[in-house]
C-alpha cells in the first residue's frame, strides 16, 4: 500500500489560488497526477453575454487578478476589431506602458511567491515591497490598485496625471538595481540552486505540442514572443528582445522571468520618452454611445439607438505574463457580444502537468508549480 | 504569404475545406468539412506546419452550432482560424488530441460548456464544473438569473 493518491489543494500553500492537484505517489515519487480545476469558475464568459461591450472590461479585471490592465489590453483588442474601431496613437502606447507595468507587478508578484515556496523568506518581502511601487503608479492614474476598469474601446478612460512619468522613471530607476540584488538573493544562495536546478523538465518539441506559452516555452530555447513575432498596440515601434534560456527547468524559468523584467523596463523607458513628446487625445473622437462608456465622449447615437452596425469578429492574442493569451469575439450586430472566449496561458500551462511533474518527487512539486506560475483566476475564468 | 494562403490550402485539402474567409490578423478562417476533421488537422500540421493549438472554442448559433480552433505556426509566424458548423442535434466531431495533445483540456471544456462532443477523446469529463452537472452554461437556451433550477436538476454521483 505504498501507492496511493493525495490532495495538494485546494487549501494548500503551494497552489497561490483554489485548485486542486491530485497526486498519484508511491513513497516519494510522484508516479501521475490530475490537476482539478474550475474551483474559481465564474462564468465570465457567459457573463459577458449579457454586458455591454466596455461593461464586460470590468470582468477582465477580476480575470487575472495580478494583471488586469494586461487582460483588460486583449479584450479591447478584439472587441476594437470585432467593432471595427481604432483607438488614437497615445492610447495605444499608455496601453503598451500599462502592459508592461502589469508585466512587472505580476512577475514581482510570481518572485515573492516563488522563492518563498523554495524557502527563502526575505525575498518575499523585497517583491512585495517593490511590486508596491508599481502599484502605486497604477493608482496615480487609473484610480484603483487591482481593479482598474481603465481601458475602454476606443482608447483609454482618461489621460496620465501630470508629472506621472517623472514618477514612473523613478520607479524603473528604482526597480532595475532591485533585480541585481533578487539575483544575487537568489543565484547565490545554495538553497535555491538544490530546489531548482534540473527540476520540472519541459523540452520544446513537447511544450509546442501541449501549448505551453510564455516563459515555460522561453526557458526551453524556444524565442517565441508575441510582442515579437506578431506585434500589436506599439510594440513594433520600441526596441527590445525576447528573454530566452536554455535549461528548461526551474532556474531557467527564473533567469527568463528576471530577463524579462529588465526588458520590460526598457520598453517602458522608451514608451515614456514617447508619451512625454507627443500629447493627444486618448480617445477615438467618435464612438457609438450604445457601448456603454460613462466617460467616453458622446457621439451622435444615444443608448439604445444602435442601427445597421457592422458585424464583425475579433481575434486578439498578446503576450501576457504568463503566456501567450487569445481572445475571441463575435459581434452578431447586438449591444451585446454575442460570444467571448478566451484563451488563458495558465489553462494551457497547468494542462501539461503530466509532462513536467511525473517522475519528480513530491517535495519538488511546489518549487516546480512556482515556476509555473499559476493564476487561477485566469485559468477558471 | 497571406495572399497565397487560399492557393496553398486548397491544394493541399481539396474539397476537404469549403472556403478561406479573410480574417484580418490571420491568414484566413479555414471553413472546412466536419466529417473530414482529421484529415484536416494532420494536414494541417504536418503539410502546412501549423504545429501550435492555441484554443478551441465553441459557439451556439441555436439552428446550430460551430467549432473553431484557433493555429499557431512558428515557421509562418501566423495564427490561422479553423471553423465548422454542426448541427444541433447530437453536434459531434472528431477529437484532435492525437494530432495535437494541446487539445485535451480544450475540448473537455468546449464539451462541457457548449455540448459538443468529441469522438475519441481519450479523457472526457468535467473540468470547471462539478461531476453530474448536467447543464452546458454557454448554450443559448441557459438563461442567467435562474439560480433555484440549478439545485433541483444536478444530480449526485
Amino acid at each position: 500500500m505504498s501507492e496511493m493518491w493525495i490532495n495538494m489543494g485546494p487549501q494548500h500553500p503551494m497552489t497561490h489560488g483554489l485548485w486542486n492537484l491530485r497526486v498519484h505517489v508511491d513513497g516519494e515519487m510522484v508516479l501521475d497526477v490530475d490537476p482539478e480545476m474550475g474551483y474559481l469558475h465564474r462564468g465570465i464568459e457567459k457573463i459577458s453575454e449579457d454586458r455591454h461591450y466596455n461593461e464586460v472590461v470590468t470582468l477582465m479585471d477580476r480575470c487575472c487578478y495580478v494583471a488586469g490592465l494586461a487582460w483588460e489590453h486583449l479584450y479591447i483588442l478584439s472587441a476594437e476589431q470585432a467593432l471595427g474601431i481604432r483607438p488614437p496613437e497615445r492610447a495605444e502606447w499608455i496601453r503598451m506602458m500599462s502592459e508592461e507595468f502589469q508585466r512587472l507587478g505580476s512577475h514581482l508578484m510570481w518572485y515573492a511567491a516563488f522563492v518563498q515556496d523554495i524557502g527563502l523568506m526575505a525575498p518575499f518581502l523585497y517583491g512585495m515591497r517593490d511590486r508596491d511601487l508599481v502599484l502605486d503608479l497604477f493608482q496615480s492614474y487609473t484610480g484603483a490598485r487591482m481593479t482598474y476598469e481603465y481601458m475602454r474601446v476606443g482608447g483609454v478612460r482618461n489621460d496620465l496625471p501630470n508629472g506621472f512619468t517623472d514618477q514612473a522613471r523613478k520607479v524603473c530607476d528604482w526597480l532595475i538595481d532591485r533585480f541585481e540584488e533578487y539575483d544575487r538573493l537568489c543565484l547565490a544562495s545554495a538553497i535555491f540552486h538544490k530546489r531548482c536546478d534540473g527540476l520540472g523538465k519541459m523540452s520544446r518539441a513537447d511544450c509546442v505540442a501541449y501549448g505551453v506559452t510564455g516563459p515555460m516555452l522561453r526557458s526551453a530555447g524556444s524565442k517565441r514572443d508575441l510582442r515579437k513575432d506578431r506585434p500589436y498596440s506599439a510594440y513594433d515601434r520600441v526596441e527590445f528582445d525576447a528573454a530566452t534560456a536554455d535549461g528548461a527547468d526551474v532556474t531557467a524559468r527564473y533567469l527568463v522571468r528576471m530577463e524579462e523584467m529588465r526588458q520590460s523596463v526598457r520598453i517602458i523607458r522608451q514608451a515614456l520618452d514617447w508619451l512625454d513628446k507627443n500629447p493627444g487625445p486618448v480617445m477615438a473622437a467618435r464612438v457609438p454611445r450604445w457601448l456603454g462608456a460613462p466617460y467616453a465622449p458622446i457621439g451622435n447615437e444615444g443608448y439604445l439607438l444602435k442601427r445597421n452596425y457592422p458585424k464583425g469578429l475579433g481575434l486578439s492574442a498578446i503576450e501576457e505574463p504568463h503566456g501567450e493569451a487569445q481572445a475571441y469575439i463575435v459581434n452578431d450586430g447586438g449591444e451585446h457580444p454575442y460570444r467571448v472566449k478566451f484563451r488563458s496561458p495558465v489553462f494551457a500551462n497547468i494542462s501539461a502537468a503530466k509532462k513536467y511533474l511525473v517522475g519528480y518527487r513530491i517535495a519538488d512539486i511546489p518549487p516546480i508549480m512556482g515556476s509555473v506560475d499559476v493564476c487561477v483566476g485566469e485559468c477558471d475564468r | 504569404m497571406e495572399a497565397e494562403f487560399p492557393a496553398l490550402v486548397s491544394a493541399r485539402l481539396g474539397d476537404r475545406v469549403a472556403a478561406v474567409e479573410v480574417f484580418p490578423g490571420t491568414l484566413g478562417r479555414v471553413r472546412f468539412r466536419a466529417d473530414a476533421a482529421l484529415d484536416v488537422f494532420r494536414s494541417m500540421r504536418d503539410d502546412l506546419a501549423f504545429d501550435h493549438l492555441s484554443m478551441i472554442g465553441g459557439i451556439d448559433w441555436v439552428d446550430h452550432r460551430e467549432v473553431f480552433y484557433v493555429l499557431w505556426s512558428d515557421a509562418r509566424r501566423a495564427y490561422v482560424i479553423l471553423s465548422t458548423d454542426l448541427p444541433a442535434e447530437n453536434p459531434h466531431i472528431e477529437s484532435a488530441t492525437c494530432i495535437w495533445p494541446a487539445a485535451n483540456w480544450h475540448e473537455r471544456e468546449t464539451w462541457e460548456m457548449v455540448d459538443i462532443h468529441f469522438d475519441h477523446h481519450p479523457d472526457l469529463r468535467h473540468l470547471l464544473m462539478p461531476d453530474g452537472y448536467v447543464f452546458h452554461p454557454l448554450l443559448r437556451s441557459f438563461k442567467l438569473h435562474e439560480p433555484e433550477e440549478l439545485e433541483v436538476k444536478t444530480r449526485n454521483v
